[in-house]
């Protein structure tokens, strides 16, 4: 017997999630008992189990840290669009009244 | 005909509810906890389908289906003898849900072209909840088919109890001509009862479980105490004497294992009838 | 990084309110500690089923029938949950249930009494449950992170249960007389096992679950809500307390630790209670007569047809 964590989705708009685990002889037994364990009250319409021996975790979190700076993966780093927008908005009205740049 | 239909609805609701009251009595000590849980829910399933049944014909008997439930006397109860035996050893209780549900699945898929609108439409949908039954209690007897010699032998055992009394599922039923005079069955129980054996024998052989099992109880007693099932023919002779001595769950006659399970099951309810819980 | 240096920014974290995952380090102690509270929570859950499966038969209606069925196997399912998480602190489940069946691990004292009939099934699902969640609903903020997890889903599923139990309550509460009768019975039974469940007051200073924030709040702290919250609410249906009577002070209602006899709950904590002894042997039976099921479930196929 292994230990199968089982995993449900829900609905179009969410993944997977990891909802628990069960022990079981086998996969067949493991979704047929991950079912009413965690699904009795129709919390999914789709259900695996994986044995917990075929997940893999990193053994060291703290690579998982970011290090430099990546602040341009994040909206943050665009906030200034709004002054931005101003500044271009003014240059086009000064192109139409004939001022320089 | 309505008669007729009362006769049919009560035997079945009372089928699930005796059998969903037994499955019931395993909360708490089913023999892995996944499994408790599991089990639960097929308990729960199957008063529920009681509840259903009793709710179709609750116009025509005039009772609620509580009243139907736990306010009829011993010998008004419907329900074939196999579901009210005690759960015994979890071997006992895996095959009589197997052939319990493989029973129930054979009779649900001819009552789906019943005459009766609303038993057609109920059956259509129970039949879709049931599948769950099957896919457990099948993935169960394979696993225990397949391992160790103890659990093969106890499986065995256990066939050899519930068999004949899984072919009295299919016992006529009161007013049977009625019944399949109306196509409220589209065919008769011994017709039904012929698809059961063969699907039943079917399925076994291919878990591997030996056919001398399911040999028809319409043979004689000498032809079961001398086949190869010598293990299990005192067994099949005891049932086949009581049999003969009139224990006919369709026709009311239950064995002494149905009075302690209706005493208990509806001491409360009898305290006060008419009472609100 | 030494053992004393690991335990002392273990200590800093944990009593600042950080929190501890499976695969952290942690102390001996912590980790010896939280496996024993989850192993008795477990063991209670699976244990508190019995009980309530007592009354499971007798249910007077369809719908109870059913709807306690779904109950209890709620509670297994907690068991489930709760071993699971134990596990992934160092102990099989086998030995876990084998050490819950040979008396050599606990569970809650209100699993140690019989119980008569439907009035104790209001009981048990309103006021006992109600205890259970004051409890669990605290533990939500322990420092044992997957603990907090499970619990999340075990407080949902009592907040139903509980709902569930003052239904049946109020159902009783406002029938017939022999009804009435019925509830105030059992709750004359139950009443100083329910405060028994608390604890006795807690020891701070000794405590290393509290100060390592597995648990978060003093048992007084715990019974203190729980008469608060129900004692009105039993109070105004026109029911009446047996011994420790609550009297109201204030927007509190207290109980005199001199009318608490400590004595039943003392020969529960030898597992020497009234259904003690009984309940574990049913399960000692089933379990021994059941070998051949475990073992068809560890075997590997050896005859496939």
């Amino acid at each position: 017997m292994e230990v199968y964590e089982i995993f449900r989705r829900s609905g179009h708009k969410s993944p997977f999630e990891h909802c628990g685990a069960v022990i079981a002889p086998d996969p067949e037994m493991a979704l047929l008992l991950g079912k009413e364990c965690f699904l009795r009250r129709r919390e999914g319409e789709h259900l695996w189990a994986v044995r917990r021996s075929d997940i893999h975790a990193l053994e060291d979190e703290s690579v998982l840290e970011i290090a430099a700076d990546k602040s341009y993966r994040f909206a943050s780093d665009y906030r200034d669009v709004v002054q931005k927008r101003k500044a271009a908005r003014h240059r086009v009205s000064s192109i139409s009244s004939g001022a320089p740049a | 005909m309505r008669e007729a239909l009362v006769s049919l609805v009560t035997a079945l609701a009372d089928d699930e509810l005796i059998i969903g009251h037994r499955h019931s009595e395993w909360t708490g000590f089913a023999p892995h906890i996944e499994e408790d849980v599991a089990f639960s829910s097929i308990a729960q399933d199957e008063i529920g389908h009681a509840a259903a049944y009793y709710s179709l014909i609750a116009e025509a008997t005039g009772a609620s289906p509580d009243r139907m439930a736990l306010g009829r006397q011993p010998d008004d109860y419907r329900h074939a003898v196999l579901c009210e035996r005690p759960n015994g050893d979890w071997s006992y209780s895996l095959v009589r849900h197997w052939l319990y549900d493989t029973a129930d699945d054979v009779r649900l898929e001819a009552l789906q072209e019943s005459a009766d609108a609303g038993l057609a439409a109920l059956a259509v949908k129970m039949r879709r909840e049931e599948r769950y039954h099957l896919l457990h209690a099948n993935a169960w007897i394979k696993r225990v088919a397949e391992g160790p010699i103890e659990g093969r032998t106890r499986l065995i055992d256990a066939l050899g109890k519930c068999y004949p009394e899984a072919l009295a599922l299919f016992d006529s039923l009161e007013l049977e001509d009625s019944i399949v005079d109306n196509d409220l069955l589209p065919c008769s129980s011994s017709e039904l009862r012929a698809r059961f054996a063969q699907r039943a024998t079917s399925e076994l052989d291919d878990f591997g479980l030996p056919a001398d099992i399911h040999r028809d109880l319409d043979n004689s007693a000498e032809f079961l105490a001398s086949s190869s099932g010598d293990l299990i023919a005192s067994e099949q002779e005891a049932l086949t004497t009581s049999s003969r001595s009139g224990i006919g769950g369709r026709a009311g006659k239950h064995s002494d294992d149905f009075k302690p399970l209706w005493d208990e099951m509806t001491s409360t309810h009898r305290l006060h009838p008419d009472a609100h819980w | 990084m030494s053992y004393e240096q690991k335990l002392e920014e273990f200590n800093l974290r944990v009593e600042s309110g950080g929190k501890v995952e499976a695969s952290d380090w942690m102390p001996d102690d912590y980790r010896r500690g939280v496996l024993k509270f989850i192993e008795m929570h477990a063991n209670s859950e699976i244990m508190g089923a019995l009980p309530e499966r007592e009354c499971l038969p007798k249910a007077p209606t369809l719908k109870r029938k059913m709807s306690l069925a779904a109950k209890i196997q709620d509670e297994i399912g907690h068991a489930q949950l709760l071993y699971r998480v134990a596990e992934d602190l160092g102990k099989s489940r086998t030995a876990m249930y084998e050490d819950l069946l040979a008396g050599k691990s606990k569970f809650h004292n209100v699993f140690h009494y019989p119980v008569h009939h439907w009035g104790d099934v209001a009981v048990i699902g309103w006021l006992i449950d109600g205890a259970a969640l004051v409890t669990q609903a605290a533990l939500l903020d322990s420092s044992y992170a997957p603990y907090t997890r499970v619990l999340k889903r075990i407080c949902s599923e009592e907040q139903l249960h509980l709902r569930h139990g003052e239904h049946i309550t109020l159902q009783l509460a406002s029938g017939t007389d022999y009804q009435r009768e019925m509830f105030q019975d059992a709750l004359n039974r139950w009443w100083l096992p329910i405060i028994h469940f608390f604890g006795p007051r807690s020891n701070v200073a000794k405590d290393l679950l509290l100060r390592w924030k597995v648990k978060t709040r003093t048992n007084e702290d715990l019974r203190q809500e729980f008469l608060d919250r129900y004692v009105p609410k039993v109070t105004e249906l026109g029911f009446s307390f047996p011994t420790p009577v609550p009297r109201p002070e204030g927007d509190a209602w207290m109980v005199a630790d001199e009318d608490i006899d400590w004595a039943p709950l003392d020969a529960i904590k030898k597992n020497r209670g009234p259904e003690t002894e009984r309940r574990l042997g049913l399960r000692r039976a089933v379990y021994n007569s059941h070998r051949w099921v475990r073992e068809a479930l560890s075997e590997p196929a050896v005859h496939a047809a």
